[in-house]
């Protein structure tokens, strides 16, 4: 309404994990002033984690989320290895390595097909009622056939591996609890060209349906720091490697960084509207030391991938960026789908080795260290777990610093460029409330496992006038996340 | 081939059954998994199958087992977990295709954290099992509609 100010709430956020709202600040004229993404719930796993032995830690943090339990079990599993002082088995690290790259097809699949590719596809302003993964088979059921065996496909790597897709209690510290045989790598190897299929399709429908600026845009586009783990020589990483952060044209800021000391450069915020912490790259202060994580995190800090058909993916997408770095949120699609078609490509390539399938797969030993840090990174982006423990291996106190969290400070301001873009007058429509919902989808957030929270996430848009009071709400139940 | 799908946690009390109860299928032609619970990409293995049970907790809701056929239904939004009639639904939608479907439940009365089953669980457990045999051995034959024990 002209001449009176007013907030947008957005609530619940839909399609993504967790629980959250978007409030939007107007102006006297209706116009954005400022927005902001707030994360209302609290598990608390750092408290109820003390007390317990390291040796639970692997299950008992994969419980955060049933989403990303593969990618608490890994963390878990490393910073308790650090704890016992061991190298693992080449055989388990190999097999590690493998489970997580079938965690990054299945979760990036969950996220491209299930989530967010109804609102591209069929178009942001779709009926609610059809823009979901439902109406995509009926628009494009071939793409969203694929789209379902492709997830299926990496859920069956975790399955042969651990022994079931969600929660697989099957690495531990010094190792993993199980070796693989060789009729479960020829049977994962033999779902390999299928996939590849797939995800290459799916890179190429993607780039041409989205080849003009204007597209790409409509999320937001901002210049930050990214970060990801990369190996010695600069290639892609997920699992060991050193941590690099680039600035938003490329340029190296911090390079080789041993994880183990991510308290040196990273630091967290806080603010009182919401229960995510806001991390920031602690040289440059706060919320200047924006950086962000995930795809487009990894796949701007990287030099390349390593594997031919995901490079030569690297290679185009860069060019759509003008040789640099691509700062525009929605990005963050055409990366995820870069990353899977990386993962299968790492997956032949393990497969290959003969050592995989060897059953020297744990190191034993006991507590020989106090404290102990585990990084690598999950579908979702960086993914730390540190423990310190007594002389019995009891948990002192425990620090997780989880994926959604990094993109915190990202996150806000996709929300913020979304709403200013699209919001005049006060004029919110369904479809610009889900261009600020996808804002969020685009970064594929994880709240169940930054906040520690349970359930859905579902969504609130407030809008707020310049006095501080709720003019208006709109929103949406759980059932309908 | 057919197939029986489990469904449950098995860290929490009687939602364990549904698992507990396919570990002891082997029988050619019968594939049998225990999931944590239903997911969408389960419809492509679905739609393969000549047939589809699912065996699953049944909370409060009368004492004795049901075997009892089911249809697809469209999912009225999207969550972390699908039921068998929405199951059967994604099946067909996506795959062209879905098998006859039929769930086994069982009475339960406690989901809490724990490991074991609770007495009203353990003492349907017999029948679950003969249900669940005789499903298995009336093979593509099987047609009744409901069945009560």
């Amino acid at each position: 309404m002209m001449g009176k100010a007013r907030e947008i709430h957005i609530e619940p956020v839909t399609r993504i994990e967790g629980h959250a709202k978007i409030t939007v600040f107007l102006d006297d004229r209706g116009d954005v002033s400022d927005a902001q993404f707030h994360v209302t719930e609290l598990r608390g796993f750092e408290a109820f984690c003390v007390g317990r032995t390291m040796w639970e830690m692997p299950g008992l943090t994969a419980r955060i989320c049933g989403i990303c339990p593969v990618s608490h079990i890994l963390a878990s599993a490393k910073a308790c290895d650090a704890i016992l002082a061991v190298r693992i088995p080449k055989a388990a690290e190999l097999l590690r390595r493998l489970m997580n790259l079938g965690q990054f097809v299945q979760s990036h699949a969950l996220s491209f097909f299930y989530l967010s590719a109804p609102d591209f596809l069929l178009g942001w302003d779709t009926d609610p009622a059809q823009r979901n993964v439902i109406g995509l088979i009926a628009g494009n059921p071939d793409l969203a056939r694929k789209g379902i065996r492709l997830r299926a496909f990496g859920q069956e790597v975790i399955d042969r591996l651990g022994g079931k897709r969600i929660h697989p209690a099957w690495a531990v510290p010094g190792g993993v609890h199980q070796a693989l045989s060789a009729a479960d790598r020829d049977g994962i190897r033999s779902g390999l060209p299928e996939a590849i299929d797939t995800v290459r399709e799916t890179i190429d429908l993607f780039g041409r349906a989205f080849a003009d600026e204007e597209s790409r845009e409509i999320l937001g586009d901002f210049p930050s720091m990214y970060m990801g783990l990369v190996a010695p020589d600069g290639r892609w990483e997920h699992y060991q490697g050193a941590l690099r952060i680039v600035d938003a044209d490329g340029q190296i800021i911090v390079d080789g960084f041993d994880p183990s000391a991510y308290r040196d450069i990273i630091r967290e915020a806080s603010e009182p509207w919401t229960y995510l912490k806001f991390p920031f790259y602690a040289p440059k202060g706060y919320p200047e030391g924006m950086y962000r994580v995930g795809p487009l995190g990894r796949v701007n800090a990287c030099d390349r991938f390593g594997t031919p058909l995901a490079d030569a993916e690297l290679e185009a997408f860069r060019e759509c960026a003008g040789g640099g770095r691509s700062g525009k949120v929605f990005d963050y699609h055409h990366a995820r789908l870069l990353e899977i078609l990386a993962a299968l490509e790492r997956m032949e390539r393990l497969l290959d080795d003969e050592r995989i399938v060897s059953t020297h797969i744990r190191a034993e030993a006991g507590v020989n260290e106090r404290e102990g840090v585990g990084v690598h990174e999950a579908p979702r982006g960086t993914l730390i777990h540190h423990y310190w423990v007594d002389e019995n291996g009891l948990i002192e106190r425990a620090n997780f610093i989880v994926s959604t969290g990094h993109n915190n400070l990202g996150m806000n301001r996709a929300v913020t460029e979304i709403a200013k873009r699209f919001i005049r007058g006060g004029k919110v429509t369904e479809g610009i409330l889900n261009r600020i919902e996808g804002g969020i989808r685009a970064y594929d957030p994880c709240l169940s496992c930054s906040v520690h929270a349970v359930g859905r996430m579902p969504l609130q848009v407030e809008i707020v006038g310049p006095d501080g009071a709720p003019r208006e709400v709109l929103t949406r139940s759980s059932e309908e996340a | 081939m057919d197939l029986v799908i489990g469904i449950g946690n098995r860290l929490c009390g009687d939602d364990a059954v549904g698992a507990t109860l396919v570990e002891s299928i082997e029988r050619p032609g019968v594939s049998a998994r225990a999931v944590h619970q239903l997911t969408p990409d389960l419809a492509a293995e679905i739609s393969q199958a000549g047939r589809v049970l699912f065996v699953d907790a049944r909370f409060e809701d009368g004492d004795g087992i049901r075997l009892e056929r089911i249809g697809a239904r469209q999912p009225a939004g999207i969550g972390h977990a699908v039921s068998p009639e929405e199951l059967l639904f994604w099946a067909r939608h996506a795959f062209g295709t879905a098998p006859d479907g039929w769930l086994l439940s069982v009475p339960a009365s406690s989901f809490d954290p724990g490991a074991g089953l609770g007495a009203r669980t353990r003492a349907a457990l017999p029948a679950a099992r003969d249900a669940l045999e005789r499903w298995v051995e009336r093979g593509s034959g099987g047609n009744e509609c409901r069945e009560n024990v």
